[in-house]
């Protein structure tokens, strides 16, 4: 059927969002370099979109740069999506592997990415008059992600629509788990590093004398 | 909403102790006469270092000012021997512009003090004559407000407080005055007071000479009267601030019986504290509650509608707004209560903040231009108060009065406020480019200072200099603006480099058409070509491993056959 080299597919499954990720599936191709490529291109976006947006259209706080949000923004997001996705789906009957979901998730994030650099590109020669064009740009390559994120999700577990539909919102409310626990695990490590340290200084006092 | 004003609440604690920090630093070295520190904010509302635009010229005690007149027999002044010769708890400060005097509620001594342009006593007033009630001596009076008309004559309006009456008297002498008008306790209906009470507190006249009193416990606004004296109505009272207490109050009212209903209290707003009016007849009003932010001040038209109108989509932002604000100098945090506004002769809007004993400084337009004075938290010094009550304007210079202190400071513009001052009132009439010098001197001295970095950008974009205007814009963080500038820059920018775009343009074209009629005669190989060129490769690498695995296989196999055959063949010997 379809031969292609690796940013083949990539273009392939792009511009075919009904059937793409079924021939991606069926082919057993998709690239897991080409994934972490893109997820970091993903970071990268954020940080241009943050910095490099034109004047009049960057709304954000510039006096300081945090890296960190963009980061969880991004990356951190992009894994507990997926790491959600797979444990909700292996109990669904999904036939979605972690690495196949990895892949097919990162490939759909490629217009956002793009309508991301495209818009904060313009928004660098165009007015507030024009915002709509900028905006135009960055909605139409979210809602093409959207769409292909919700055919790869279809596609890699083999499922039904209504199902996927359920599949994802199970796996949006997973995320939030995830992170809670998360953020939980990180305080009670950090109570617990803070009463070791406490428990070296009271014995290094005390050796001291 | 709640969230962003947290938010606003951080951001503001934040900055305000890095403009605390970065100040306290430098100020070792500068050696600092004010006791303490200006700032300003910028226009993503962070309260940011500024330099100071008045300065404490002097304070002034009884002493200072000539009360011991009042107890010298052989003056003219003279009223008796145990006449106090110290303020006591005044209210009230009022400028007379005409006859160029001041007019002090000395509260607490229960009289009204008069003083020339140089706040040497002129006069002193402890009561009225010939008033209907009867009653002769002031008793607490709060509020002062005084009219010269053209005829000549002075009429100054009392809010007599504690005899609960208003009275105007015509100026016969130095120390003596005669009732013309004495209003009570309106009989209307619709006069409300939560206390039964009519106790005014200011007082203020407008051009058709209508009275308007601020009275103790009375929400609905300022009572309002008539020439005659008659009770007009209420005017301009606050709206309720929406809290969570009062969505919780509303959401029970929908589900309350009518029984329940009675016994609720219905939600009253707070009453404004103070008022004062321009020369074009808009009043302003403050209100003293801590922490408001709904019509924490209000410039109402004549129909009592407040143009300062957040509701209506405006962003007016007043005195270090709303939020409980920390102080990293003193390590305390501090709500505000607005007690006084004046309008100055230039129409520059005066905010006195009873807490901090800051005065906030805005233009017409409601932009900060700067923020001075100081509570005396940790060091009783000129500049500091411990109640400052009213605020009054003249000669360019800010007086505020102190009821715990009981004294009057004068503060005097300084050079920088002089240069700040002239280039907002340039700038607010449109004439940027004669603001321009101006704006340059405030920036010499303050190189941060948001009012001048816009002023000048202004300058700059109605003199054509775009790009210059884009640069003062962006220091300012003022995207509007900016944008505006970029937008002529492009104009222009497109202008001067048409024929190059156009050239380039024209090329690419070429070039595509070129390639495309080189790509149909063969010249070129097409792309897609070698594309399927590599796709066959692989295919046929592929292909030969699996070919040469089957091969393999076959080979296996027909090894297997082989040797099963031979042991067959083995077996049949054997048989």
């Amino acid at each position: 059927m379809y031969e292609f080299t690796t940013m083949g597919w990539l273009k392939h499954v792009i511009f075919h969002p009904i059937e793409g990720f079924e021939d991606l599936r069926w082919k057993k191709q998709g690239s897991l370099k080409v994934a972490i490529w893109i997820v970091f291109f993903l970071f990268i976006s954020m940080v241009a979109r943050r910095q490099l947006t034109g004047f009049a259209f960057n709304g954000s706080y510039t006096k300081i740069f945090n890296v960190v949000p963009l980061l969880v923004n991004s990356v951190v997001y992009f894994f507990t999506w997926v790491i959600a996705n797979w444990s909700v789906c292996t109990l669904l009957d999904g036939e979605g592997r972690l690495k196949q979901i990895c892949i097919n998730s990162a490939y759909s994030l490629v217009p956002y990415i793009v309508g991301t650099f495209l818009a904060t590109l313009i928004s660098n020669f165009m007015v507030l008059d024009e915002a709509i064009w900028v905006n135009a740009i960055y909605y139409l390559g979210m809602g093409w992600s959207v769409i292909l994120m919700f055919q790869a999700i279809k596609a890699v577990h083999q499922y039904t629509i209504p199902k996927t539909i359920i599949c994802i919102v199970l796996t949006l409310f997973v995320m939030l788990l995830i992170l809670f626990l998360a953020i939980l695990l990180l305080s009670l490590f950090q109570q617990v590093y803070v009463f070791i340290y406490s428990i070296y200084t009271e014995i290094s006092y005390r050796i001291r004398g | 909403m709640q969230m962003k004003k947290a938010f606003k609440a951080f951001k503001r604690i934040t900055s305000l102790c890095a403009a605390a920090a970065c100040l306290s630093a430098s100020l070792i070295t500068a050696g600092a006469s004010e006791p303490y520190y200006s700032y300003s904010y910028d226009n993503w509302n962070d309260a940011i270092p500024a330099q100071a635009g008045y300065k404490v010229s002097n304070t002034y005690t009884g002493y200072d000012l000539g009360l011991t007149r009042l107890t010298d027999p052989e003056d003219d002044l003279y009223i008796s021997r145990t006449a106090p010769i110290a303020l006591n708890g005044p209210k009230d400060i009022f400028f007379e512009s005409v006859k160029e005097e001041f007019w002090i509620a000395d509260t607490k001594n229960s009289r009204i003090i008069r003083l020339d342009k140089d706040l040497k006593l002129k006069g002193c007033y402890t009561g009225v004559e010939g008033a209907e009630s009867g009653i002769t001596n002031f008793n607490e009076p709060q509020g002062v407000f005084v009219i010269t008309e053209d005829d000549g004559n002075t009429y100054m309006y009392v809010g007599d407080t504690q005899n609960s009456r208003v009275v105007r008297c015509k100026i016969t002498s130095e120390n003596e005055c005669e009732c013309e008008l004495e209003i009570t306790k309106p009989d209307s209906p619709i006069y409300t007071s939560k206390s039964n009470t009519f106790l005014p507190e200011k007082i203020l006249v407008d051009a058709a000479r209508n009275i308007y009193a601020v009275c103790t416990s009375v929400n609905s606004g300022s009572s309002q009267f008539n020439y005659l004296g008659e009770f007009q109505g209420f005017y301009g009272a606050n709206r309720v601030e929406l809290t969570g207490e009062i969505i919780r109050r509303r959401i029970r009212r929908v589900f309350a019986s009518d029984e329940q209903l009675k016994s609720m209290e219905s939600a009253a707003p707070v009453e404004y504290k103070n008022f004062d009016i321009d020369e074009e007849g808009f009043i302003y009003t403050v209100t003293e509650a801590a922490n408001t932010t709904t019509d924490a001040v209000k410039k109402l038209n004549a129909a009592g509608y407040n143009i300062w109108n957040n509701d209506a989509g405006n962003e007016y932002v007043f005195a270090d707004s709303g939020a409980n604000t920390y102080d990293a100098s003193t390590n305390t945090t501090y709500t505000t209560r607005l007690t006084d506004i004046d309008i100055d002769q230039h129409g520059f809007i005066n905010i006195l903040d009873f807490v901090t004993g800051r005065v906030f400084v805005y233009d017409e337009f409601c932009d900060l231009i700067t923020i001075f004075g100081t509570s005396n938290t940790n060091s009783d010094q000129k500049g500091s108060f411990t109640g400052p009550n009213a605020i009054e304007c003249a000669f360019d210079n800010v007086y505020v009065v102190d009821g715990t202190k009981n004294d009057l400071t004068v503060y005097t513009t300084t050079l920088y406020g002089s240069y700040l001052k002239e280039a907002v009132l340039l700038y607010d009439d449109g004439r940027y480019v004669e603001a321009k010098p101006y704006w340059n001197e405030v920036l010499a001295r303050d190189g941060t200072c948001t009012f001048a970095l816009m002023g000048l950008g202004k300058a700059c974009l109605s003199e054509g200099e775009y790009k210059q205007a884009m640069e003062y814009f962006k220091d300012a963080y003022a995207r509007r603006s900016y944008d505006k500038a970029f937008k002529y820059y492009r104009e222009q920018w497109l202008q001067d480099n048409f024929l190059w775009l156009f050239l380039v343009i024209v090329l690419l074209f070429v070039l595509i058409i070129t390639l495309s009629i080189l790509k149909k005669k063969g010249i070129i190989k097409k792309r897609v070509h070698k594309q399927k060129k590599q796709v066959e490769r692989k295919k046929t690498k592929k292909e030969l491993e699996h070919e040469a695995q089957l091969a393999a296989e076959a080979a296996e196999k027909a090894a297997e056959e082989q040797a099963e055959n031979s042991e067959n063949n083995e077996k049949g010997e054997d048989k």
